[in-house]
């Protein structure tokens, strides 16, 4: 048992537990980087000797990284800039460079980026009066104030290293001025700028105009995912091994007793190995080879680690997986009253006699003849009770607001919208005139799950009578 | 930080959560570990997902400064999202001294990450940095629709700022209805706060039980409740609403002499006629708390079942009758049939010259009724209001002297919104209309000019 033999551990060894701990939650939550970059090393080498190039050597830069979400682009980048920080360091030139970091999702207009891009490189000045003009002139403006502020060095300007975030989504601004800015002075050499995009798209390039597009060197680093299975589980074990005290240097000067060390690894190592748990890791590979979501079945097994119980725990990490494979559709409405059941089930039956969008009314409609047709029939009633409308509308709400029920919008709107399902939502429980102007009963809706589901629905509750289990089988 | 162990005095004060606050505890750790960047606290309503994490951090952090708790309801733009936000990560309050101000003004997300990284990182020199932070937002599922960005980017927040932050979502709906088309949001890890099971809700309840009762009679009234309510209802909020209603009339024959303790089916047996005429009243809020407590200690003092359950029907009544002109029930009754009548056959029930009973046997004849897409069950129908006027003038006895008070009537119908108005709001000619008004509404109005609507109504059951 560990917990038992953690006893004869020295007392020294809880400082070791709780940095063991600490850096093995700040890895798997994508805080702390992973000690080696498996199956990385061709595009790290690309996007290292791209940036290297700009700030040892003035080169104006440009390039796409382009790889699937998961696939590592971010830790490409961070660990090239480290690479890049220690290099200069080891050679000793102490010329300052300036990183600019951009990310579409925050910047989502080129006045806000422009802002943030100088508040970046620290200029203070106030830049109101400067933002009335276009947008080139503008960044030329802050470029040069950098000249200025430099203008003690051997070199003209430093170099900037513009790393852009989720690409894609900063083509999207009108116009694409911060994007045709950034490639023009790359190319012309006015200012050593890298531009280095970083996108999952792989249609990237069909988003830029033409006039970007010629600016652009056209040199794209793909990121792949892992080939192999094996590569993938040695992910989870270099985020989950404690390293040796010897080649830690650079890790937080972390260093750790060996036996620790040793029994922690060989732990890991077991619960890789276990039947579940690489059954699992086959299947995020196989479905998606997402790190992240392989990286995330550990966390709560590494947030468990303590001084009583030192080591990961099996069951922790089969707890977690048992929770990323559960459907949480299902736990959610499973729970339903038996009201709520009956209107699903008189919704399903309404979908086989063809209808496709019905509303309260049809739904309650179909409930009540349902009811009075099996009371007529078994004449004994007692249990099954049929509830007014207010009471069945109260609870068709509920299900509205789990969104097992859906209404249905008026198509084409809603799909370009990417809020639209809330929207409508909100609409059918507030009653506000947007959209749908007809009371809420007569709102048609859709349910959101399969007839098979709901079948599948009755079979795990006991509380069901045997006319509502029959009529769900229809 | 943690003298007592928090774990399981949480667990005492929510009965049935250990689990979940056991999960809760281990991602929270210690105040320097590396939390998850997203957390989903996912459950049924009335679970406890708010209450139990609102308590957890009260007790894990007693400054107030490490976490902040913002209802996305309540914050209904992103702006006061970031500021009350960064209010409560501040230690700020907004107060008559500093005039209500915020500790920052936040516009975008820009600013917001801005002001959390000068806030967390340059601020306390990097030393805050490595505390973890968190940012509950509770009905979580509002940020949908605050723009695709929003929700992606806060579950980014400790990527994007280099801070340790976690953001803590709490919602009713399911984590794969949020997922942003886009995919740039990572899937945070999954707390699920399942259903109480019966005996942890009747555990919960009998937290409620008044002082001077005994727990025990208390708790077998409570399960009498959940067994007739649970199969409509498994909110548990719902259930203690009606029990706080409910109990004070069940033991009131104790008192009054009537019957012991000990006889507990003859103490349901003497409430049994109020409870059921009540009970779906309470639950819908006909009756509200106030009205309820005022009004039940005469109805029941009374004890005539008859008479209590006349009483409780009247303290809901009043709400439902509208209070309309005589002409303009007739209006509204004329809508109502516009509304609902296919026009084709408005000549046999209206025309003065034949008796609508004997044309509505033929129409009978003619049409499948009760069909699954009747005018009932679809809902009102745009009508236009010269029809609906020829109906009104058919159907009411007498000859009408003025159009124009009729032409009022109309306007301040709508503007009541018992009719809603279906043509485009700027033209003046050929206005359509539909009837807002339900069947059951309509039939206590013609009752009260004594119209039998429902030899006119077509299709109806």
């Amino acid at each position: 048992m560990p917990a038992r033999k953690s006893l004869s551990l020295q007392k020294e060894t809880a400082v070791d537990i709780n940095k063991a701990r600490q850096l093995v939650l700040g890895r798997l939550c994508g805080r702390v980087a992973l000690p080696e970059l498996i199956g990385l090393a061709s595009p790290l080498d690309a996007v290292f000797s791209l940036l290297y190039r700009t700030v040892s050597n003035d080169e104006g830069n440009s390039a796409l990284l382009i790889g699937p979400r998961g696939s590592g682009k971010s830790s490409v980048i961070s660990k090239a800039l480290s690479l890049v920080a220690e290099k200069r360091k080891r050679e000793n030139i102490t010329s300052k460079y300036h990183i600019v970091r951009l990310s579409g999702f925050i910047h989502t207009n080129d006045k806000i980026a422009l802002r943030d891009i100088a508040r970046q490189l620290l200029i203070e000045q106030d830049l109101e009066n400067i933002l009335i003009g276009s947008f080139a002139d503008a960044f030329t403006y802050i470029l040069n104030l950098l000249r200025v502020a430099s203008v003690e060095g051997e070199y003209g300007q430093p170099p900037v290293l513009f790393i852009l975030e989720e690409f894609d989504l900063l083509a999207q601004h009108p116009k694409q001025s911060l994007l045709y800015t950034l490639f023009d002075i790359a190319q012309s050499q006015q200012t050593p700028i890298a531009v280095l995009g970083v996108t999952a798209r792989i249609d990237v390039m069909d988003l830029l105009e033409k006039r970007v597009k010629s600016r652009f060197s056209h040199r794209q680093i793909h990121v792949h995912y892992m080939q192999s299975l094996d590569d993938f589980t040695s992910i989870a074990r270099a985020a989950l091994h404690l390293p040796l005290s010897d080649n830690i240097n650079n890790d937080n000067n972390a260093t750790f007793s060996e036996i620790y060390v040793s029994r922690f690894n060989s732990r890991v190592d077991e619960i890789l190995a276990t039947e579940s748990v690489a059954a699992y890791i086959a299947t995020v590979f196989d479905l998606g080879k997402d790190v992240r979501q392989l990286l995330r079945a550990f966390v709560l097994a590494a947030s468990h680690i303590t001084i009583e119980q030192p080591l990961l725990q099996l069951t922790d990490a089969e707890a977690s997986i048992a929770k990323e494979e559960a459907s949480a559709k299902f736990q959610v409405i499973s729970t339903i009253s038996l009201l709520e059941l009956c209107l699903i089930i008189s919704m399903k039956s309404l979908v086989q006699g063809g209808s496709s969008k019905y509303n309260f009314e049809m739904v309650y409609n179909e409930y009540k003849t349902f009811m009075s047709r099996h009371l007529m029939a078994a004449a004994t009633g007692g249990t099954m009770k049929v509830y007014k409308k207010p009471i069945a509308l109260k609870a068709f709400e509920a299900l509205v607001e789990l969104e097992v029920v859906r209404p249905v919008t008026t198509a084409v709107s809603a799909e370009s919208n990417a809020g639209g399902g809330a929207f409508s939502r909100n609409d059918m429980l507030a009653g506000s005139t947007q959209g749908a102007r007809a009371p809420k009963e007569y709102r048609m809706v859709q349910i959101m799950l399969e007839p098979g589901q709901i079948v599948e629905l009755m079979a795990n509750r006991i509380d069901v009578p045997m006319v509502i289990r029959r009529w769900a089988q229809q | 930080m943690m003298t007592t162990d928090p774990n399981s005095r949480l667990s005492v004060q929510f009965p049935g959560r250990g689990e979940q606050i056991d999960q809760l505890l281990a991602f929270l750790g210690q105040p320097t570990d590396s939390s998850p960047p997203g957390i989903f606290v996912y459950g049924p309503t009335a679970t406890g997902k708010t209450a139990v994490i609102r308590e957890l951090f009260a007790q894990y952090d007693s400054t107030g400064q490490q976490y902040a708790l913002v209802n996305c309801i309540e914050c209904f733009t992103p702006r006061l999202l970031f500021e009350r936000t960064l209010n409560a990560w501040a230690g700020h309050t907004p107060n008559v001294s500093n005039k209500y101000a915020n500790y920052v003004r936040c516009e975008n997300l820009v600013d917001f990450i801005n002001c959390v990284r000068d806030l967390l990182v340059v601020a306390s020199g990097g030393q805050r940095a490595d505390t973890t932070h968190y940012l509950v937002l509770d009905q979580a599922e509002r940020l949908r629709d605050r723009g695709p960005m929003l929700l992606t980017s806060l579950l980014r927040l400790s990527e994007l700022t280099g801070a340790n932050i976690a953001v803590i979502l709490i919602s009713n709906v399911v984590w794969d209805k949020f997922r942003p088309r886009h995919g740039g949001a990572p899937d945070p890890i999954p707390i699920y706060f399942s259903a109480y099971t019966k005996s942890q809700i009747l555990d919960i309840v009998a937290k409620d039980c008044p002082q001077d009762e005994p727990q025990a009679f208390f708790l077998t009234f409570v399960d009498a409740i959940y067994e007739v309510f649970h199969r409509n209802c498994v909110d548990l909020n719902e259930l203690r609403h009606l029990v706080a209603m409910l109990y004070p009339k069940f033991v009131q024959p104790v008192f009054e002499k009537q019957a012991t303790r000990n006889e507990f089916a003859r103490l349901f047996k003497l409430c049994q006629p109020y409870f059921s005429a009540a009970s779906e009243r309470l639950y819908l809020r006909e009756i509200s708390t106030s009205e309820w407590q005022k009004n039940s200690a005469v109805a029941s003092a009374k004890n005539d079942p008859d008479d209590v359950t006349l009483s409780i029907y009247q303290m809901a009544e009043d709400a439902e009758t509208l209070d309309l002109p005589y002409y303009t029930k007739f209006l509204l009754i004329a809508a109502f049939l516009a509304s609902y009548n296919p026009a084709r056959l408005d000549a046999q029930y209206f025309s003065r010259s034949k008796g609508p009973s004997k044309r509505r046997k033929g129409a009978k004849a003619d049409d499948a009724l009760g069909g699954k897409d009747r005018q009932q069950l679809l809902g009102p129908k745009a009508f236009a209001i010269e029809r609906m006027l020829a109906i009104f003038y058919s159907i009411i006895a007498e000859p009408v002297d003025s159009s124009v008070d009729v032409q009022i009537q109309i306007a301040s119908l709508v503007t009541l919104r018992l009719l809603t108005k279906a043509s485009s709001g700027d033209r003046l000619d050929g206005i359509k209309c539909k009837c807002n008004v339900s069947l059951e509404a309509i039939r206590a109005i013609s009752r009260s000019v004594k119209f039998d609507i429902d030899r006119f109504l077509y299709d109806f059951t």
